[in-house]
């Protein structure tokens, strides 16, 4: 049987689809092909990315003319010998031709070629983008790496008086022009570090010791993510490389390795107007690129200026903070150095205020965030380890107001 | 069958009346009995059939559910964990529910006639492989119904997120049990395949004569045979580290999690290529079909099909270019990886040089055909290019990779076996699918597919990672995701389409008679729907395209055929095999046996008091039981009389 | 095509395209897919073995080579049994053909009795256990599903010996059935009680210090329940008329033979990878 009406009918059908399309173009960005975000592999910001990137130009540009040469016969030999009419279909078939082995190994050939110019580049890619090259292995920078579900722990080689390392969480700041050779941990399942912009993924798997090598080459703030699926909140297992000039990097070394920020509260003061808790929803976007005035934040500067203490500090909030950490044993899980606080099951918190990130790269580090999280952790993280139904070693709750102090006394730790 | 050499095919009265009670034969044909006693592998097939497209279903549902939570940035239409539960039970449903077993239906229904065979070489084997899978979807399935809920470990199930510390309930188990079962399931198949196309061909039928479907049917069922033990042995192991504190994958006492992963993969990898190649073969069926030329370059596409899957072997490590293998290793699966792409490329040229000069009939079936190239060629280069393994690093575990592999799973697999479905129609239920409703529903398919997914190739480069279950608004994901939702609904759409009007034609659809298509393999031979023995005669086999052959040589072929039919009727008929309800009931111990090793909980009490034990061992005992019922049944069958008008019986009025 | 019994040529099927019977050409393939199991459960093992953890207990400790020489060597010998078992039903010599079986469940049941001894061995005295260690975790899977299949090969092994017993024609198959259930019963009783006696009673000897006599009067019950099974069984096979199993069943016990044989070589690799390589 024989359709009456193909482009009778076909015609207003594709008319419609490509409307429609249009329609639901029209609501979104439809700059997305340009690849630009936070998280792109699309632009590359060191060597490792960049050697990766050209590698991806050249598989695409290869394929693209295959695809071209190829759609094109197919297309052409499709419109050919198309049968046009119900004659056409019961004519005398065509001649039954079984193939042409010269024709077949022509194009095995041809195949055989494209490959070789795709392979040459990727072999160098593999031994490059292994390893820190020779040359600069003396000045490679050393940090180790670790999983947690669902969050990462940085080691610093730097020793705090010659003692223990120096650990940080979530974002890792690096020194500009240097390779970093980073080891990668884990300390439960399987997590990938992925910051696209610096360098392709390498897994963190339990029992095996790999690392990567990355190197940025302006200062800059860069997104990254867990890669590998490792249960319940991986999609918000997130984190934030900070690259810097050697000296302000020297600067931010220096200042991490002193103990926590004291902030000293008048005897007896009692605490200002309290902020308010906020309400959130679930899954609620916790991050602004934008001032309240609508100016857009440079983020590399907003990390500068986290670094300082706010003007604006409420000493005997603070104070009160101070005290939940100890009550609500907060501590039992989280290390601030100077303040008694020995915790390792959770990010270390020493200098946590001066982190634009928390959560794991989740959440903006505003007190307003901050409270968010250490109310309802259970609401940003589903399945976090901090919290069940309540703080897990005793499931012990905390107040909205009680978030509030913690959150205060946390946003000091500079 | 070897019961021929015996003899003991009687006549079918006396035969089954006088036989004890004991070793009762089923002899039902209508009815629910007949369906769940049948071994005939066409009622097998078609069963197969709707199972898999309930699941395909099933599994759609799922990912339109995933599709629903990724419209918008920081959607919560599904929690984290919901989330993560479809998409592992979408991947396991579409790939181990799906597609196998939708090109298991076609193995089953269209390989025994085109090679010119009445039935596989062991038809009660063959039930029980239906009924088994039936068995290991529940398993896999009964999550859903269950306060574990079903598994969340992600389809390719890496340790240690499978073992007790991290997946405490018995979401896990039943999904390792429910894999066991499908691999058992898979593997009995796939011997039985091999032996009916090695041993059942119609005289004259030389392998260099088969037709390309059942060569690639063959080259399947070995890669199934040959990777399946990978991943039966990576999940006994998971199995034996969760109920008896093994150390497979036990990170404290040593065990290594990367292990998982090279078993995993030495599985996974030619699992692709089992849901690839049948899908090649039915296009190297379709395309000289409504061309009406023979597949140009026979052999060479029947060898490059056998190197895929021979290939197939020695890249599985290309899923694993970022756990960090080293240069050497590295390089050595990319550059075998990148090797496949020559074979592929073969065949894509046959394809084309197979219309090239053709007469092209732009029937539905021809029109997924072509459709399959094209989204397939592209799903094959976005592969090229994560063969590239430095390139790889950024892509690996993105939506990029998401983008392929539905470009060659759905652009490839699904649409050929949308084909499939549409072209043997007429075949199997003697009515044709309305050709108009048949373009629309490829059109809309077509244009929902490509919607879909080619916005997430660029959400992919641009950073998005697989298995989120949310993501920022900031980063750029926003409108391909919304686009891509809103072509899954499209594509439903479609799908809706295809199947109503599958529905439609089933029941009422126009009545064709025999060859409908103009075919050129044996199956078009046959009346439709087919006869059970399918062949009055065996046919005597002349040259590559048989059927076609026949009707180009048809005086020849009438004296050839009255001498063969002489004989065989001299001989004493036709053998037909007995029913049997034995495969079912060893698939029902295998259900009970699972249950209680994967859905009990344990308890206290010892030995076989407790449930779990004793629902295990009852399950056994019921397995063991039935398959000595079924040995000592015997492979028996009764002999037929096809009566001169029965060929007329089936097929309506006669085409053309 | 059929009933030309006395000249049928057995390694030859009409009825196939091949000439090869589909039950050969099925088990042929089944092997290759089972190769793939073994070869994946070796592999493990053997990787394992490169990075053992820290505590692993060292497998030229444990290992016995003397005992499991010998259990290769009877299983072995079990492989010489039945290719005669082949050899007899080929030529239709039923009665060669049952002690070839007989012979071969013997052996086979050696083998695994010495298993079972090893096992507790290793768990009670070398404590070794599946959990305690992951040599522990690799050796015990990979031996015991070894010694799975061989179980399966045995009672295969018992269900053709009982088979062959089947009356001639379609008299009394119901009676036939139980009889036949009733005979497999009491072979699985014999077996697994003298495997059961001969295990612990080599237990008793070896980590009690006893003398065979002192071992064996403690297993004195399984040991009665063998002797008993074993006349019961002597009993079953009395000739009694014509049976329903000859030379056309050839291809059947073939196919059982194949398996048995491809057990017995996986053995050899796997006596080879796991206990000889240890002490090279
Ligand atoms: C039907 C299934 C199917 C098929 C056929 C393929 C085919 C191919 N796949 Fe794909 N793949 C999957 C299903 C499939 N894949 C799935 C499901 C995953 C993800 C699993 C998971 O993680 O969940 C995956 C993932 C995957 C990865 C891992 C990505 C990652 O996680 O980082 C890689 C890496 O190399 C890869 C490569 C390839 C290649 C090179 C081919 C080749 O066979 C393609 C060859 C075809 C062509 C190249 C086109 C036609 C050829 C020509 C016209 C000739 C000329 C061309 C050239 C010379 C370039 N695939
Ligand atoms: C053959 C395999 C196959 C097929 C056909 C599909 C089909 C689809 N897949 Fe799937 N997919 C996988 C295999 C497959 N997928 C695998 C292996 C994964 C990885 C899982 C993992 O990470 O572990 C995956 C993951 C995956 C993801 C990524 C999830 C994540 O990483 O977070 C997404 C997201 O968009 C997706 C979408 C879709 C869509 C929209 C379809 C659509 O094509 C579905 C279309 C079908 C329907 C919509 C059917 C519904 C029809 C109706 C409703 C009709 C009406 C009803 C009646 C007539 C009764 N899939
Ligand atoms: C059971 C251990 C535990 C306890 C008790 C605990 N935490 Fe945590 N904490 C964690 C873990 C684990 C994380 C990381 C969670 C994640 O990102 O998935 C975390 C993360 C945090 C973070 C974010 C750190 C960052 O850099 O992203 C803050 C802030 C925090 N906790 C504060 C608190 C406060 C305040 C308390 C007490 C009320 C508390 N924690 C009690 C384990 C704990
Ligand atoms: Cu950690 Cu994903
Ligand atoms: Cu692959």
């Amino acid at each position: 049987m024989h359709s009456p009406f193909p482009s009778r009918f076909f015609r207003p059908v594709s008319q419609i689809l490509a409307f429609a399309s249009l329609i639901l173009l029209s609501g979104c960005d439809l700059n997305f092909w340009k690849m630009q975000g936070h998280q792109t592999t699309m632009i590359a910001n060191g060597p490792v990315a960049a050697s990766q990137l050209s590698l991806f130009w050249v598989t695409v540009w290869v394929t693209l003319v295959i695809f071209i040469i190829v759609g094109a016969v197919l297309a052409y030999a499709t419109i050919k010998f198309k049968a046009r009419s119900d004659a056409d279909e019961h004519a005398e078939p065509p001649p039954q031709g079984h193939g042409n082995p010269m024709v077949e190994i022509a194009l095995i050939a041809a195949s055989v070629f494209a490959l070789v110019i795709i392979s040459i580049p990727t072999l160098k890619g593999i031994w490059y983008t292994h390893d820190v090259p020779e040359a600069q292995k003396a000045d490679a920078y050393n940090i180790t790496a670790t999983g947690y579900q669902w969050w990462f722990k940085f080691d610093y080689p730097e020793k705090i008086d010659g003692g223990a390392g120096l650990v940080t969480g979530n974002e890792l700041v690096i020194p500009v022009g240097r390779p970093i050779r980073i080891q990668l941990r884990t300390v439960d399942v399987i997590h990938s570090f992925w910051v696209p912009k610096l360098a392709g993924k390498v897994d963190m798997i339990p029992n095996r010791g790999n690392f990567l090598w990355l190197q940025a080459d302006a200062p800059g703030y860069f997104w990254g993510q867990c890669a590998e699926y490792c249960g319940d909140s991986h999609a918000v297992m997130r984190f934030r490389v900070v690259a810097l000039a050697p000296m302000e990097f020297a600067a931010w070394v220096a200042a991490q390795k002193a103990p926590a920020r004291n902030v000293a509260a008048a005897a007896g003061a009692a605490p200002g107007p309290r902020p308010q808790l906020a309400t959130f929803k679930q899954n609620e976007y916790g991050y602004s690129e934008k001032w309240a005035d609508g100016s857009p934040i440079n983020p590399l500067q907003n990390w500068v200026d986290q670094q300082k203490p706010a003007a604006t500090e409420d000493a005997a909030l603070i104070a009160e903070g101070k005290a939940l950490f100890g009550t609500k044993l907060c501590l039992a899980c989280h290390t601030i150095r100077g303040h008694g606080a020995p915790g390792i099951a959770g990010p270390d918190l020493t200098h946590v205020g001066s982190r634009t990130t928390v959560a794991g790269g989740l959440l903006e580090n505003t007190p307003a965030q901050l409270a968010r999280w250490i109310a309802h952790p259970e609401l940003v993280k589903p399945g976090n380890k901090m919290y069940a139904s309540g703080y897990v070693p005793m499931n012990i709750k905390v107040a909205d107001a009680e978030a509030v102090a913690l959150a205060a006394y946390l946003t000091s730790l500079k | 069958m070897d019961a021929t050499i015996k003899s003991s095919f009687t006549d079918k009265g006396s035969a089954v009346s006088n036989r004890p009670a004991l070793l009762w034969r089923p002899t039902a044909k209508t009815g629910l009995m007949s369906w769940l006693t049948t071994v005939d592998h066409k009622r097998i097939g078609f069963l197969y059939g709707i199972f898999a497209l309930f699941f395909f279903i099933v599994g759609g549902i799922e990912a339109l559910f995933i599709r629903l939570q990724l419209a918008v940035p920081n959607n919560d239409v599904l929690t984290a964990e919901q989330y993560n539960t479809m998409f592992t039970m979408h991947g396991t449903t579409m790939i181990f529910l799906a597609v196998m077993p939708l090109s298991a239906a076609f193995f089953n229904y269209i390989m025994p006639l085109q090679i010119g065979a009445r039935d596989v070489a062991f038809p009660r084997l063959n039930a029980f492989s239906l009924w088994t899978f039936l068995v290991g979807a529940i398993i896999i399935n009964l999550g859903w119904f269950m306060k574990d809920g079903a598994p969340d470990a992600g389809w390719v199930g890496y340790a240690p997120l499978t073992s007790k510390t991290f997946n405490a309930d018995h979401s896990i188990d039943m999904w390792v049990m429910g894999l066991q079962l499908l691999g058992v399931a898979s593997i009995a198949a796939s011997l039985n395949f091999i032996v009916t196309i090695i041993n059942l061909r119609a005289p004259g039928m030389t392998m260099m004569r088969l037709p390309v479907f059942v060569w690639m049917t063959l080259v399947t069922a070995f890669l199934i045979i040959l990777s399946f033990p990978a991943i039966t042995i990576a999940l006994v192991e998971v199995m034996m580290d969760r109920l008896f504190s093994t150390n497979f994958f036990e990170v404290s006492h040593g065990g290594m999690p990367i292990l998982w992963q090279h078993l995993f993969w030495v599985f996974g990898h030619p699992e692709v290529y089992i849901l690839i190649l049948p899908a090649m073969g039915i296009i190297s069926e379709i395309l000289p079909c409504f061309s009406r030329k023979p597949l140009y370059g026979y052999p060479i596409v029947v060898f490059s099909g056998a190197s895929i899957g021979f290939l197939g072997f020695a890249v599985w490590s290309h899923h694993m270019f970022t756990t960090g293998m080293g240069t050497v290793a590295t390089a050595a699966f990319a550059m075998a990886t990148m090797c496949i792409a020559v074979p592929t490329g073969v065949k894509i040229f046959n394809w084309i040089g197979t219309l090239w000069g053709g007469h092209l009939k732009m029937r539905t079936p021809m029109m997924f055909a072509l459709g399959f190239i094209w989204m397939f060629m592209i799903g094959g280069f976005s592969g090229v290019m994560h063969a590239a393994a430095p390139a790889d690093a950024q892509q690996q575990d993105s939506y990029f990779v998401i983008a392929h592999f539905h470009y060659v799973l759905i652009g490839g697999s699904m649409f050929a076996l949308l084909a499939g479905i549409h072209y043997w129609f007429p075949l199997m239920f003697g009515r044709v699918v309305d050709e108009f409703w048949g373009k629309v529903s490829f059109w809309v398919i077509f244009a929902g597919f490509n919607i879909t997914f080619f916005p997430l190739h660029f959400v992919g480069l641009n950073g998005m990672p697989r298995r989120t279950f949310t993501y920022d608004s900031n980063l750029g994901w926003n409108a391909p995701n919304q686009i891509a939702t809103v072509g899954a609904f499209i594509l439903a759409a479609g799908i809706g389409i295809y199947f109503t009007l599958m529905i439609y034609s089933y029941f009422k659809g126009q009545k064709v008679g025999r060859d409908h298509w103009d075919g050129r393999t044996l199956e078009w031979s046959i009346p439709n729907p087919p006869p059970e023995y399918n062949f009055k005669v065996i046919p005597q086999v002349h040259a590559r395209d048989a059927f076609w052959y026949e009707k180009h040589n048809q005086a020849e072929i009438a004296a050839e055929k009255a001498s063969l039919a002489k004989a065989e009727a001299e001989h004493g008929g036709i053998h037909m095999p007995f029913q049997s309800i034995w495969p079912l009931f060893c698939s029902v111990g295998l259900l009970v046996g699972a249950i209680g090793v994967s859905v009990m909980d344990h308890d206290p009490r010892p030995g076989f008091w407790g449930t779990k034990i004793a629902v295990t061992i009852i399950g056994g005992v019921i397995l063991f039981f039935s398959a000595y019922m079924w040995a000592l049944e015997g492979n028996e069958g009764y002999h037929l009389h096809a009566d001169e008008d029965d060929d007329k019986g089936h097929g309506g009025k006669a085409h053309h | 095509m059929s009933s030309h019994a006395g000249t049928i040529d057995h390694h030859h099927d009409p009825s196939t395209s091949t000439g090869i019977p589909n039950k050969k050409l099925l088990m042929w393939a089944f092997l290759a897919s089972d190769c793939m199991f073994f070869g994946t459960l070796i592999a493990t093992h053997l990787i394992y073995r490169l990075h053992p953890p820290a505590g692993n207990p060292s497998p030229k400790e444990i290992f016995a080579p003397a005992l499991t020489s010998f259990s290769t060597f009877v299983l072995l010998m079990s492989s010489l049994m039945m290719a005669l078992a082949v050899n007899g039903i080929q030529k239709g010599n039923l009665k060669s053909t049952r002690w070839s079986l007989i012979m071969t469940i013997i052996c086979g049941s050696i083998f695994l009795g010495c298993q079972v001894y090893e096992f507790t061995e290793f768990v009670e005295v070398k404590k070794m256990t599946l959990s305690n260690s992951i040599l522990g975790s690799t050796f015990f899977t990979l031996t015991g599903t070894h010694g799975t299949h061989v179980a399966i090969g045995v009672l295969w092994l018992v269900l053709m010996y009982v088979r062959s017993f089947k009356p001639a024609a379609n008299t009394g198959t119901s009676a036939w059935f139980v009889k036949g259930l009733a005979h497999v019963a009491v072979f699985a009783t014999v077996i697994v009680s003298s495997i059961l006696a001969l295990a612990h009673g080599a237990e008793h000897m070896a980590v009690g210090g006893e003398t065979i006599g002192g071992a064996l009067g403690h297993e004195i019950v399984p040991i009665v329940i063998a002797i008993t099974g074993l006349a019961i069984l002597g009993w079953f096979a009395r000739d009694r008329g014509p049976v329903d199993f000859g030379q056309a069943n050839a291809v059947d016990v073939e196919s059982m033979g194949l398996y048995w044989h491809f057990v017995d070589i996986v053995w050899i690799v796997i006596f080879t990878a796991v206990y000889l390589l240890e002490f090279l």
